[in-house]
């Protein structure tokens, strides 16, 4: 699918680190020879996870054996994921389903990230979070000792425009987190507008805003990019982004495992977060044309977000790798 | 063809004005620790990592700046009305906050359109809701005790069709509707094929393996205004149809970010609805409603008059009044809907009307003071 060629590619996050050395003027398939000095130059393999992984809930061929083969040279292995339907807990579940032996502590959601930033930050526990979203980011606020309201239970209501009626809003709303929700509705839109409108210094948080993603094998549908853009226009407000390709996880990531990014090599299939995340944390980027992007839209004169390498997928580029 | 081409030009130039900022994306501030300090919570640590972009009022911001035709002169406050009146042939007017709220007449309006049609006025009314049609709204009107005419309401779903009209949008494609009743009967009288609106409301998806959602490959417009029933169905539907129909044309009734659906307090608008396409598509939309200058051509086309001889009066800045001056037409701003003096008169507010006054009632009631 990946109809790409009329979007701009180029969010407008700015690189934090001023090495760019990925910026490279052609672009460059993964072959036998890059291969090789990529597995040397690298520890750590960051990957996306929807398009590079899996489609929805089907595997994407081979990938269990490319990861073992990883593994087996000796590599750490993350999986940085924007979809915030799933906490890291639920998502650990998932690979085991699917017959990967990945651990939790492996595993950084945007719905994780979400509940770290707050902690970080020191969200006062006296506050509450409204959550236009999943139950990956109910899970982690609750995890992380938040309390929170709204979520998928908020799906069901309606609201009923009679002239006598006031909807109403908690006051204590501290912060709004808006991601990737397939049960939005207007009470959530107006729930969260009410509270970023109203409720003095409430934060308007963004899992992440990718326009599409692969949530069944056959097509792509609306992401995150769409819930947020819906809070943004009614609040004429722009959010704080704690997903890709905003740097926050890979800071994270970097404090706890110690390793530094340039012996990581992020892999994904989109230009606008997964490669741009990397570039931005001065990682080498390989792109997977097994997602949302397609040759074409990659080779497009439009597209300035250039990837060290690119490969059909995760397994080929594998096989280069053990040549 | 030619008005055609400068029409849409400015339609699309308007609309991504107003856009500009949401491909922006904020990035986390690192481990900030002042982020949030149980003492005085302010947003200003959000607005210091957006690059000091304000977070009121952007878009008009940005549209502003893209018709430097506008007046660099202060607002006036209205003293002789008859001044205002004898100077312009038609009115137009915004209804919620200057004829109405909610559901209850505005004091003096009946008189004030009395004395208007008496000198001799044309009248308009142009809203951007597009929940009703013309006809939905003249009973309104009539609920109300006001006499007036369908041909003389402009609602942004009226706007919607008589643009797909304008183009000669082919009869053998569809159009997708993300929006209520109003723009399907519309369609409807324009003699357009839709489909989508109110009933795709109780649609659900599961995403599950092999589960692919068809979507028509005829349909060659969607169509997206405010809509209390959005869900994630219609939002699939209306991306399919625009990433993948070639040319299908993606058009916003209007993008107000909130709206009175009730006088007491403010609901999230159609913008909500236009953002979420936005968002998924990529795409910027056409706007029909305010402030793009759609209606106002249309309106300057069919009744033969020019721009100079109207006079808009809203109580919105950034979609009436930037109406009127990217119209080209006199401005006056009532305060009896969601703008203050205190709004009005902010160093941070660029929009700056011809004339202010308390309510429309003023126009039969200020007269210049006796000599």
């Amino acid at each position: 699918m990946g109809s790409n060629s009329d979007n701009d590619n180029g969010f407008a996050a700015k690189p934090s680190s001023s090495s760019s050395s990925s910026s490279s003027q052609t672009l460059k398939p993964l072959t036998p020879h890059t291969a090789r000095s990529l597995v040397d130059s690298v520890d750590a393999f960051l990957f996306d996870c929807d398009g590079v992984i899996w489609k929805g809930d089907k595997l994407i061929e081979r990938v269990p054996e490319a990861l073992r083969t990883l593994r087996s040279m000796g590599k750490k292995l993350f999986f940085v994921t924007n979809n915030s339907t799933k906490s890291r807990k639920q998502y650990t579940k998932k690979f085991s389903t699917l017959g990967l032996e990945v651990s939790e502590e492996e595993v950084f959601s945007s719905s994780f990230a979400a509940a770290m930033f707050l902690k970080l930050n020191k969200f006062p526990r006296e506050k509450k979070v409204y959550v236009f979203g999943e139950e990956g980011i109910m899970e982690e606020l609750k995890l992380a000792g938040f309390e929170c309201l709204g979520g998928p239970e908020d799906g069901k209501k309606n609201i009923t425009l009679k002239s006598n009626y006031h909807f109403d809003h908690d006051k204590n709303v501290g912060a709004v987190i808006v991601g990737l929700d397939h049960h939005i509705n207007y009470y959530k839109i107006q729930y969260a507008t009410l509270c970023i409108r109203e409720n003095p210094g409430c934060l308007f948080i963004a899992t992440n805003r990718d326009a599409t993603g692969n949530l069944t094998d056959l097509q792509e549908w609306p992401g995150a990019g769409c819930m947020v853009a819906t809070v943004c226009a009614s609040t004429e407000k722009e959010p704080i982004v704690v997903g890709k390709p905003s740097t926050f996880m890979m800071d994270f990531l970097q404090e706890r495992f110690q390793i530094e990014t340039s012996r990581m090599c992020m892999v994904g299939d989109r230009l606008d977060t997964d490669i741009l995340f990397g570039q931005n944390a001065g990682c080498k980027t390989l792109l997977v044309l097994s997602g949302v992007t397609n040759l074409s839209t990659l080779q497009d004169p439009s597209n300035n977000i250039h990837p060290n390498f690119y490969a059909n997928n995760l397994s080929d580029a594998v096989e280069l790798l053990k040549s | 063809m030619m008005l055609l081409m400068r029409v849409s030009h400015s339609l699309l130039s308007l609309s991504s004005a107003s856009s500009s900022s949401s491909s922006k994306t904020l990035i986390a501030p690192r481990f900030s620790k002042k982020l949030f300090s149980s003492s005085s919570s302010s947003s200003s640590s959000f607005g210091a990592s957006s690059a000091g972009r304000s977070p009121h009022r952007r878009r008009s911001f940005a549209a502003m700046a893209s018709n430097s035709a506008a007046a660099p002169a202060a607002t006036k406050r209205l003293e002789n009305a008859d001044d205002l009146i004898d100077s312009v042939e038609t009115f137009l007017f915004d209804c919620d906050g200057v004829i109405w709220k909610g559901d209850s007449l505005i004091d003096g309006v009946p008189e004030t359109l009395d004395m208007l049609r008496s000198k001799g006025k044309r009248l308009v009314f142009v809203t951007n809701n597009s929940t009703k049609s013309r006809k939905q709204y003249g009973k309104k009107f009539e609920t109300l005790g006001l006499s007036v005419s369908e041909e003389e309401i402009f609602a942004s779903s009226f706007a919607a069709a008589a643009y797909l009209k304008s183009i000669d949008f082919p009869k053998d494609k569809k159009v997708y509707v993300i929006g209520e009743d109003g723009i399907l009967k519309e369609l409807e009288l324009a003699g357009f094929q839709y489909l989508g609106g109110p009933e795709d409301g109780d649609k659900k998806i599961e995403l599950k393996p092999g589960f692919l959602m068809e979507h028509d490959e005829s349909v060659g417009a969607v169509v997206v205004g405010f809509d209390r029933y959005v869900n994630y169905y219609k939002i699939q539907y209306g991306t399919l149809c625009i990433r993948e129909n070639p040319g299908c044309l993606f058009i916003a009734t209007n993008r107000d970010a909130v709206t009175h659906l009730t006088d007491a307090q403010e609901w999230a608008g159609g913008g909500s609805m236009v953002g979420a396409i936005q968002g998924s598509t990529k795409r910027e939309p056409l706007v029909v409603g305010k402030p793009s200058t759609f209606m106002m051509d249309y309106l300057a086309n069919k009744f033969g008059i020019l721009k100079s001889q109207i006079c808009m009066v809203g109580d919105r800045l950034d979609t009436d009044i930037l109406f009127g001056q990217n119209g080209g037409c006199k401005t006056l701003l009532v305060l009896s809907g969601v703008t203050s003096l205190q709004m009005l008169q902010s160093p941070e507010n660029p929009i700056q009307p011809d004339f202010y006054t308390n309510k429309i009632s003023d126009l039969l009631t200020l007269k210049a003071a006796a000599v």
